[in-house]
């Protein structure tokens, strides 16, 4: 028998801390369950493993090419038009400290957005598993289980004190 | 609610006064709603339009076509001559509503980042508001700075492109700074502004129809607030709202650069930079008085979200910023005087004795004098509309400080010869127009997006309760990060 989705609705954060829990004991592991909020719920609080995340990454990345590129323009660039003035130099440290700051900042900032993005897999409209239910405050926990045991996962989540308890499919939003 | 009502009403006086104690409930933090039925206050402010909504867009609509759009086409199909601008005073009100606007810009930052990371509770319903401003201000003073150009298509000899000309920019000029500065500032600050706005697109695409559903899926991308989305989100924030800082200071500090850098009476100023982040923040925070005040007076439902805890809040921070700022004000003013140059001694006696007197008195009036001395109060911080006045007044005479450091600093210079007193012409109509856009871009977001950050609000909200302790209940902050 395949797998199928099933949607649990809960109003507070302990009664789907523990389902979550329940849900471990009843074989189904963390990459099977899915939690989704209207407002940032730790893992701990949730029992859930850490997710991870490459924004700082990126934004390190976005910050060390920033001021490569900052050095570049600053430092490199007047050679290709050296205008000589009064004996000043052409590439003076302290005003293309300036330059490379903004740069720095400026990649670094744009890579931390991007990689909201691309984590995220933002844009997206397709289809997806959601209700608007959701974004009221409640909080939804989306499981994969074997569909000839629904009868027992419906009642385990009622028992938990769900409010509603769904087999959900993919939807526009 | 006894004790609460009782506070408020203001109808004890004399010492039992100093007893009463603050009800926690009146403060929003505890006093929570369902998030749905929040969710339902934001949308029907957001969506509810009257007749006086339209007759104030149709005047600021055609005050921008006419001030902005046909004004600066004017400027540009018969160039600079129809402005004031000449010799000696070849930057004018364009420069001056740059300096302002950027000033404006960062109350922005300074609410959303500043107290986001120092976890300032109180910020949490009007950072948006702030962060609009940022954006919409920003959009002004570039604007302003394209109008001084005067022959604007050719805004892209500022930037690094190899040219048959051999134009080439100098990036050891403050004016480059200022390009890379704000070009920075635009872009992090808008994207700032939209990382904490996706969840409140996403509520309000769950509770729209018609072409307000596409937009708002349009720009909700997809989020659905799973475990993974809002830990991105939430690294991002964070990185943006370090970052961000020290881009906010570098902005106006640059800015004040461009005068700074040059040996002029009045501009050569080794405070310049914090002196202009001050005064920034000081415009920018009485700005942000004044449109809370008017969202809480014309929205629906703003008296929940926006409180007088949050007026006062606010007010203490703009008495702080004002002390801050008379402090570099007095430091910069008693250097100049001590100094004993000749032509700053000119300078300094044409501010208190010449013709724009009147400008550096209502200065020192409005933004010193009057939040100093009128913000130590509670109940005038407490009082919106009060908070809105001193707010105002602040701005007026913060742009009357950038009318004083611009087109009157450079009348009064080492050639006496040249002094002569720069005269406005086409550019008060562009200042005008440039107040109508701003004002106009508020307008259509308070009914385009939400203005309130739901989810931030009922984050807040969990995370604050009231603990027993003994006979009493004691207002409890837990850390959720």
């Amino acid at each position: 028998m395949p797998d199928t989705t099933l949607l649990a609705l809960f109003e507070d954060i302990d009664p789907a801390a523990d389902a979550i829990e329940k849900l471990h004991e009843m074989g189904v592991t963390d990459d099977r369950i899915n939690v989704i909020s209207g407002v940032p719920v730790t893992h701990k609080m949730l029992g859930r493993p850490h997710p991870s995340t490459n924004v700082s990454r990126l934004a390190l990345g976005g910050a060390v090419a920033g001021f490569c590129f900052g050095a570049f323009l600053n430092y490199g660039t007047p050679y290709l038009y050296p205008v000589l003035v009064g004996g000043q130099y052409i590439t003076p440290v302290p005003p293309g400290m300036i330059l490379i700051f903004e740069m720095t900042m400026l990649f670094a900032l744009l890579s931390t957005f991007l990689g909201v993005f691309l984590d995220s897999y933002f844009p997206n409209y397709r289809p997806l598993e959601y209700v608007p239910e959701i974004s009221d405050g409640k909080i939804g926990i989306f499981f994969k289980y074997p569909l000839e045991e629904q009868e027992k996962f419906v009642d385990a989540m009622n028992q938990l004190g769900a409010e509603s308890v769904r087999p959900t499919e993919a939807q526009q939003l | 609610m006894a004790v609460t009502s009782k506070y408020f009403s203001g109808a004890e006086k004399g010492h039992e006064t100093e007893h009463e104690e603050h009800d926690p409930r009146e403060s929003l933090m505890y006093d929570p709603k369902p998030r749905g039925e929040m969710n339902a206050m934001v949308m029907e402010s957001m969506m509810t339009t009257s007749w006086k909504f339209w007759v104030v867009f149709g005047i600021l609509a055609f005050l921008v076509a006419t001030c902005f759009i046909y004004a600066w086409g004017y400027l540009i199909a018969n160039g600079l001559g129809v402005a004031g601008v000449m010799r000696p005073s070849y930057w004018g009100i364009f420069l001056v509503n740059t300096v302002f606007w950027i000033g404006i810009s960062h109350a922005g930052t300074f609410i959303s980042a500043i107290l986001r990371v120092m976890k300032a509770e109180f910020r949490r319903p009007f950072t948006r508001a702030a962060e609009l401003m940022t954006t919409f201000g920003l959009i002004q003073a570039g604007a302003s700075i394209f109008m001084h150009l005067g022959r604007v298509w050719l805004a892209y000899w500022l930037f690094p492109i190899p040219n048959e000309r051999q134009i080439w920019p100098n990036f050891h000029s403050p004016l480059m700074w200022d390009l890379l500065a704000i070009t920075t500032y635009v872009l992090g600050s808008t994207m700032y502004l939209f990382l904490p706005l996706i969840p409140d697109l996403a509520m309000a695409r769950d509770r729209s129809t018609g072409w307000r559903k596409t937009f708002f899926k349009i720009l909700a991308l997809g989020f659905r607030g799973t475990e993974g989305e809002w830990r991105h989100l939430q690294t991002a924030m964070n990185i943006f709202a370090f970052a961000i800082i020290p881009v906010m200071f570098s902005v106006h500090t640059i800015v004040s650069w461009d005068f700074a850098m040059a040996m002029r009476p009045g501009w050569s100023s080794t405070v310049f930079g914090p002196y202009f982040v001050l005064g920034a923040l000081h415009s920018g925070m009485g700005a942000v008085a004044v449109v809370l005040c008017l969202m809480r007076a014309t929205m629906k439902h703003m008296d929940y979200f926006l409180r007088k805890e949050h007026f006062d809040a606010l007010g203490k921070l703009m008495l702080i910023v004002t002390f801050a700022y008379t402090y570099f004000f007095f430091n910069d003013y008693i250097v100049q005087w001590y100094g004993g140059d000749k032509w700053t001694d000119a300078l300094l006696h044409w501010l208190e004795e010449g013709p724009m007197a009147w400008m550096f008195y209502q200065l020192l009036l409005f933004n010193l004098a009057i939040p100093a001395l009128t913000l130590w109060n509670k109940k005038i911080r407490q009082n919106p509309w009060l908070l809105a006045l001193i707010g105002f007044l602040i701005n007026v005479g913060m742009y009357w400080e950038r009318y004083l450091i611009v087109p009157v600093m450079l009348t009064i210079n080492r050639m006496p010869f040249t002094w002569k007193l720069y005269s406005p012409r086409i550019e008060i109509f562009l200042t005008i127009g440039t107040f109508s856009l701003f004002l106009l871009f508020y307008l259509a977001a308070s009914r385009l997006i939400p203005l309130i950050p739901v989810w931030e609000v009922q984050e807040g909200q969990m995370t604050h309760s009231l603990r027993k302790v003994g006979k009493t209940h004691v207002p409890t902050v837990s850390e959720f990060e």
